[in-house]
């Protein structure tokens, strides 16, 4: 059940982003939904189960995306790592923490992107359009991010499936 | 010896060293480490489920529901061919003309390419690179590096190709670059990616002439895309006094935001000028 909810989710995310909101002008900004489930993978499930499942989430993305390869593996190993830190000092209930984490999740990784065209492409130069995605995945990262965190933790704690007792913070969440 | 914060400092030192080494190499080398196609095979069943679904559904509409458009459209369309049909005998005269010339300096026939057609099932998930993902991989006979193309122009060429599926990087992508030539004029250049809907045409020389509107064809030195393909019009061209370069856009002929299928080349032979003896 636990696996099926995980596997399902994910499935269902890269296949919505991939197929789904390339179609529908409005969403053609939309940020990287995988970013609110790595969050969410990292605070609910064990390290055993999480980190594995980030860094499959990662290869998987590298594999659909045109970026460099490990670029999307290298940035959820980075937020796991990440996640992983802050809840050890704050409360993950915290609703605007949630907010800020995804957000500030979402601007990391279009950092990440530009500083691989700065640095790693043969003419350095940015895209022209690069204000344009990076303040459409903002937006869209500050009026639905947290939300659909919400709803995945929600979730996860209405079919009681997450942590089980391997978590990082028992009483981080609830 | 060491406390145990220092071990994590040091720990998170050499695992950003490594990360970034990878990247740079991976970047570098274009290196999948042989895992470019673990996703594709397992992802890509899914996208092609949901996406012939939804064109399913849409189908449905446009076929059914939607038939006073398409009556419109019927009648503009007609008219268009009438049109069409009245060009096209003068073009099937001039290309007569160009097969008797072309005997008469013995150039051989340009080659036939063959072709698999194969339908988008998916694009890529990120708004900073320009990839699709089709229907088709190396089962039909497709590798790395083939060309893809529309009647319309070139859509891009394959960069992994998974047992049934491939990913196919757009000529809009960064990390593009197509040799390419003025039609009219035969100034060359290359053909850079930079948006959704303009491409940059660099290293062009000052000293050729190239106007707005002139056709971007490839010129075939890439060894990838065959001469002649279309690729799109000079939409803006300006020029610095320092440079020995024009600052020329081209819009591309294809419409990348609504590409649904796709022509991938299977062996393009580059044009030779063999006598015929």
């Amino acid at each position: 059940m636990r696996y099926g909810f995980y596997i399902g989710t994910c499935l269902f995310l890269l296949v919505v982003q991939t197929t789904i909101f390339p179609y529908l002008p409005v969403l053609r900004g939309m940020y990287d939904l995988l970013i609110p489930f790595v969050i969410f993978i990292s605070i609910c499930l064990p390290m055993r189960e999480s980190l594995p499942c980030a860094l499959i989430l990662g290869l998987i993305m590298d594999n659909l995306s045109g970026s460099p390869f490990g670029l999307y593996l290298t940035f959820y190993l980075w937020l796991f790592i990440g996640v992983r830190f802050i809840i050890k000092f704050l409360r993950v209930s915290n609703k605007f923490l949630l907010l800020v984490v995804v957000i500030v999740a979402v601007l990391i990784e279009n950092i990440l992107m530009i500083a691989t065209f700065a640095f790693f492409e043969p003419a350095g130069q940015l895209p022209a359009d690069v204000f344009l995605i990076v303040a459409q995945q903002f937006l869209w990262a500050l009026a639905t991010g947290p939300v659909f965190l919400l709803c995945l933790l929600t979730l996860a704690k209405r079919f009681n499936l997450q942590w089980d007792g391997a978590a990082p913070q028992p009483n981080a969440y609830g | 010896m060491f406390s145990k914060k220092m071990v994590l400092i040091v720990g998170a030192i050499i695992l950003i060293t490594v990360n970034v080494i990878l990247l740079s190499f991976s970047t570098k080398s274009q290196s999948t480490f042989g895992l470019g196609r673990v996703g594709l095979s397992v992802v890509s069943p899914f996208q092609e489920l949901v996406t012939r679904s939804i064109r399913f559904a849409r189908d449905i509409w446009d076929r059914y529901f939607f038939l006073v458009a398409v009556a419109h459209e019927n009648e503009n369309l007609k008219k268009s061919l009438n049109q069409f049909i009245g060009k096209n005998n003068q073009w099937h005269e001039i290309d007569l003309a160009n097969s008797r010339l072309r005997n008469l300096l013995n150039f051989q026939k340009a080659p036939n390419y063959k072709v698999v057609p194969a339908e988008v099932i998916g694009k890529d998930p990120s708004g900073w690179f320009k990839t699709i993902i089709i229907d088709k991989g190396k089962s039909d006979g497709l590798q790395k590096g083939l060309p893809v193309v529309l009647p319309t122009g070139i859509v891009g060429q394959v960069i992994e190709a998974a047992g049934h599926y491939s990913k196919v990087m757009l000529l809009i992508d960064r990390n593009s670059a197509v040799d390419a030539l003025v039609q009219r004029s035969r100034a060359r250049g290359i053909i850079k990616g930079e948006s959704a809907d303009q491409c940059r045409f660099e290293f062009v020389l000052r000293k050729h002439d190239v106007q707005i509107d002139d056709t971007v064809i490839a010129s075939g030195l890439d060894g990838v895309y065959p001469k002649g393909l279309r690729i799109g019009r000079v939409s803006d061209v300006s020029q610095r006094n320092s440079d020995i370069f024009y600052e020329i856009t081209v819009a591309p002929f294809v419409d990348y935001e609504k590409i649904e299928e796709v022509l991938v080349i299977l062996r393009p032979q580059s044009q030779t000028f063999v006598s015929q003896q």
